[in-house]
């Protein structure tokens, strides 16, 4: 079986390759399985299905609505307003804007497109004004903004917890820490390659004048503020779950984006509707067949297998890791997050606790690693993304991508991997 | 067509949030659960999903790793590429339409229904053949359209 396992991979990477839509990719390593590998669909057809329908994968929807509510409202940019009065002045301090605004962002959305989609627009032009390379720009922002994967409430890290039954409270707290270190990485890299630009700096205020601008944006963000505390207080407070929580942030959107903020209007909002459930129609149909290839692979005993395969090698943990995180990042580089967690997940979960390292460390790396694929090209739709949004082109903004993704992601992703407390010590302090 | 869209996909998508909104101030506001919401929910979820998916068949928007794209120079071979894509698309399409549609005979057959209101879940079982066809009658236009193209000179469109 191993055999065909290997033949269906390869379809899936060929496919890959040449374009065609993840769910017929899917599909089509379906069709080996079936047609080589003698595998039953018909059931399989009737489960995923029915796995559907589950409850927790609604979540997915409502938080991606209210990423893309956030973004056209006007919330966002009342966020984004409030970072910038605290280090706006400081020399490369809209750079360290940027970073923190996506952060920010990130406790909102659980997407990772929501940050450049959201503050793009508003801040790209605004560097650009100040002196800063816009292809630079482009690419911190972009960067920054996958902290909305890392940050809770994430899209991933409910897959995640769906597909490997983990508690997705604690994949939410596991990804909290990595993400706070990249944001701080972020923002030192971002001062430092400051230096460098010729930046045009307002003057600095004085304490009565930061004091009262700070007051004055706060008062302002208010609203936007209460959205965050709203859905990580409902859901760490035990009060809602994670769907509730998304759902309720989405009904609040929507009155203070239409009269608080102003920015919401008929016409966008419906088109927001649209893109919201476009997207998320295209992940959940990928999904879909996804899980059932996943399953078949489970059910054909291939986890097991290869984790055999792999200890037949070597089980050196060391060595595993940094094998497992390199598989991660090529895997990452070809297929989206959500594709790369609905396969790999189940496939080296056994081979994770064989070795000791707890689900929800494996849900912090993974989490890192797939976050990461978003701005690592080919598959790189983040950074795609924010090229449309900058006006540049993506082979402008790969080098200075790189150079972020290797001081700001590069050194997590092996804290995370190799520094268990960095990802358990939220979950553990919270009972998990 | 974009217009009907984008009516009928936020209609969906604010019912499936509003379902969650009644579900939590019922639950924990007022603490008193209404019976069946979350199985009514099931309904507009599932169709949500395959219209949805549906959609991005229409825009052609859906997931791609698009990797040879990247080493292609010439719009002709941006058209081949596009053209070889929907055959496969449409072969393996075609092929889990196929099971589709038997899981909706399936469903007619044995008519099971929801736990507490007794709604037949045939309703949302059938979305998934109907959203499959769909899809494949835009891969079907998209493929024409591609195959013009080249026949034009090979201007990509998309």
């Amino acid at each position: 079986m191993v055999e065909v396992t290997l033949l269906a991979v390869g379809v899936l990477v060929l496919f890959l390759t040449l374009g065609v839509p993840l769910p017929f990719c899917f599909g089509g390593a379906l069709m080996v399985m079936y047609f080589v590998g003698d595998v039953i669909m018909k059931g399989n057809i009737l489960w995923g299905f029915q796995q559907l329908g589950n409850p927790i994968l609604l979540a997915i929807p409502l938080f991606v609505l209210a990423g893309t509510i956030m973004s056209e409202s006007g919330i966002a940019a009342s966020l984004l307003r409030f970072v910038n009065a605290f280090i706006g002045h400081v020399r490369g301090g809209l750079g360290v804007v940027a970073a923190v605004s996506c952060a920010v962002i990130g406790a909102i959305s659980g997407s990772g497109l929501t940050g450049i989609a959201a503050i793009g627009p508003l801040l790209i032009p605004e560097m650009e004004k100040r002196g800063y390379p816009r292809e630079y720009a482009t690419a911190l922002i972009a960067n920054s903004s996958i902290l909305g994967l890392l940050i809770p409430p994430s899209v991933t890290m409910i897959v995640y917890g769906w597909v490997t039954d983990t508690s997705i409270l604690a994949c939410f707290l596991a990804t909290l820490g990595p993400g706070l270190l990249i944001m701080f990485n972020f923002s030192v890299v971002n001062l430092y390659m400051s230096r460098k630009f010729n930046l045009i700096l307002d003057e600095k205020p004085t304490f009565t004048e930061l004091t009262g601008e700070v007051t004055k944006r706060g008062i302002h963000a208010f609203p936007a503020l209460l959205m965050p505390v709203i859905i990580l207080g409902g859901i760490y407070g035990g009060i809602m779950t994670p769907t509730e929580a998304a759902a309720v942030a989405v009904i609040y959107a929507v009155p203070v984006g239409f009269f608080i903020y102003r920015g919401l209007r008929w016409d966008n909002f419906l088109s927001a509707g649209k893109e919201a459930a476009t997207a998320v129609g295209a992940i959940m149909f990928m999904i879909l067949f996804s899980m059932i290839l996943s399953q078949m692979l489970v059910m054909e005993s291939i986890p097991q297998q290869l984790v055999s395969s792999i200890f037949a090698i070597t089980e050196n943990k060391l060595v595993l890791l940094i094998l497992i995180n390199l598989m991660l990042f090529l895997v990452g580089m070809v297929v989206n997050d959500v594709t790369a967690i609905i396969l790999i997940a189940p496939l080296l979960l056994p081979l994770m606790t064989a070795i000791g390292v707890s689900p929800i460390q494996f849900a912090a790396i993974m989490g890192v690693n797939t976050a990461m694929g978003g701005v690592t090209p080919p598959y790189a739709s983040i950074l795609y993304l924010g090229a449309r949004i900058g006006n540049v082109k993506v082979t402008k903004v790969i080098k200075p991508a790189m150079i972020l993704i290797l001081t700001g992601y590069v050194p997590v992703v092996f804290l995370t991997s190799f520094w268990p407390d960095l990802s358990l010590y939220l979950p553990r302090l919270f009972g998990y | 067509m974009d217009r009907f869209a984008k009516y009928l996909l936020t209609s969906l998508i604010c019912v499936v949030a509003f379902g969650q909104f009644v579900q939590v101030i019922t639950r924990y506001v007022l603490q008193i659960p209404v019976m069946g919401l979350e199985e009514t929910m099931a309904y507009p979820t599932i169709w949500l999903y395959i219209l949805g998916a549906v959609n991005a068949s229409r825009e052609n928007s859906h997931i791609r790793a698009n990797v040879l794209e990247i080493f292609l120079k010439t719009p002709r071979q941006h058209t081949i590429l596009a053209i070889v894509g929907e055959t496969i698309s449409l072969v393996v399409g075609l092929w889990l339409l196929s099971w589709a549609w038997d899981f909706t005979r399936y469903s007619w057959r044995v008519w099971r229904e929801s736990p507490t209101l007794y709604i037949p879940t045939f309703y949302s079982d059938i979305a998934l053949a109907i959203g499959i066809t769909l899809m494949m009658i835009y891969t079907v236009v998209h493929f024409i359209q591609h195959l013009r193209d080249l026949k034009n000179g090979g201007v990509y469109h998309g």
